[in-house]
């Protein structure tokens, strides 16, 4: 409610809907009314090459793709639009043979959950961690790559997402989410175990349901936990 | 003076050393706060081999601090251990030298598992828990495994992610003994 307050005092200013602009406070926000989160570095870029259907992948300000999964640890699908009003949403895309960037991701989410459980934000988020690898990601691979680094996926607020198929992974994580994964010939693996090359996407969406930001390189732990904590003071 | 020359190295060593694997993070995050002050904080000690359970001021004034991130999910960190360990018998007492998990401990990952990896690994030096991250936040830990060395008037002079040597973790530490004042 603050924060509807908010835009409409800086709409006053006549400042609204400026990329970076300053409210009276001197705290800059979204690029949109939609979000708070401050744009990304060469937003007005980004924005032009998205608008363009260059970019495969949603940005600040855009309306999270929604798409409908089966979710490992319940029963029945989850859709990625049902938190809308209720609760924060962070996206990422794994294979649970991956142990290095993956387990990251999956570890700084863990981080997340553990921070809203310390500080009474459990219920104000929502965690998805998605396989593009059903084939070999079965659901018992799935919680045990998240008990690893120490989430709990039995949780309400951490909902693994598995594709039904590994055509339905390619449409949703590569179609929706633009995070391109592709298979990688034994021949010419590094390790044995690192069967995909893919990119790398944390994906943190408002209670609204807008891209607050994709992060698509590197952002440690602390650092994920100060953006959950802006967006929250912001929101 | 000296300690300018180390800082400058170091912006030199940023560039040439990125052969090693790392779990995540760049060039930025190694080059990123040299030099800049690490406030001390205190952190779990766990009760494992090499460590007694209590806290542990980090980095601690006065000593140069090595720090090690690691969790227990991490491969790379598994075979960090070796070299950790030659390097841990290496250093006096003059050197703060550990190892710090900043993972999630209690609910599915436990102080359990942690002593067990830590066993299983050879571990033979103090560990602690950065429960909150604070640490990790301080010297910009961008991934397991991450190391920092911490001079003896709480400066960040060293830095970097990934797989070292033993010599490659011993080198920093004697360059902040050398830079350090008596």
């Amino acid at each position: 409610m603050n924060r509807r307050t908010f835009l409409a005092g800086t709409a006053t200013t006549g400042l609204a809907g400026v990329a970076g602009c300053l409210d009276v406070l001197g705290e800059s926000h979204g690029a949109t009314e939609d979000v708070v989160l401050d744009p990304p570095d060469r937003y007005e870029d980004l924005r032009a090459s998205r608008d363009n259907g260059y970019l495969p992948y949603p940005i600040h300000g855009d309306e999270l793709p929604e798409v409908s999964v089966p979710d490992v640890t319940a029963d029945g699908p989850v859709s990625t639009r049902q938190f809308v009003g209720d609760r924060h949403v962070l996206l990422t895309f794994v294979f649970t043979r991956c142990n290095t960037v993956c387990p990251t991701l999956t570890s700084s989410f863990a981080q997340v959950q553990h921070d809203a459980r310390e500080n009474g934000y459990a219920e104000d988020i929502a965690l998805l961690p998605t396989t593009f690898d059903p084939a070999y990601d079965t659901p018992e691979r799935l919680v045990t790559f998240a008990e690893d680094v120490g989430a709990d996926p039995s949780a309400a607020n951490w909902r693994i997402l598995r594709p039904e198929s590994p055509e339905r992974a390619e449409a949703v994580v590569e179609g929706e989410f633009g995070v391109i994964f592709s298979r990688v010939p034994e021949e010419k693996r590094e390790m044995e175990n690192m069967v995909w090359n893919h990119r790398s996407s944390r994906i943190l969406a408002n209670k609204d349901g807008y891209v607050e930001r994709n992060y698509r390189s590197s952002l440690n732990a602390a650092g994920l936990l100060d953006e959950v904590a802006t967006l929250r003071e912001r929101w | 003076m000296r300690r300018r020359e180390l800082l400058a190295g170091l912006g030199a060593l940023g560039v040439v050393g990125t052969g090693a694997a790392y779990q995540f993070g760049g060039l930025d995050d190694r080059l990123r706060g040299g030099g800049s002050q690490v406030e001390s904080r205190e952190l779990e000690r766990i009760d494992a081999p090499g460590s007694s359970p209590g806290t542990e001021v980090v980095p601690e004034s006065g000593r140069v601090t090595y720090v090690d991130f690691f969790a227990t999910w991490c491969s790379i960190c598994e075979s960090k251990m070796e070299p950790m360990g030659e390097a841990a018998t290496a250093v006096d007492s003059e050197v703060q030298f550990l190892s710090v998990t900043n993972e999630p401990l209690g609910v599915t990952t436990t102080r359990t598992d942690v002593v067990e990896w830590w066993e299983e690994h050879d571990g033979n030096w103090p560990v602690a828990h950065d429960d909150s991250l604070e640490l990790s936040r301080a010297v910009n830990a961008s991934g397991v495994p991450y190391a920092a060395v911490i001079d003896a008037d709480n400066r960040l002079v060293w830095s970097d992610a990934g797989y070292k040597t033993a010599s490659e973790i011993l080198d920093p530490i004697r360059e902040a003994r050398d830079v350090s004042p008596e």
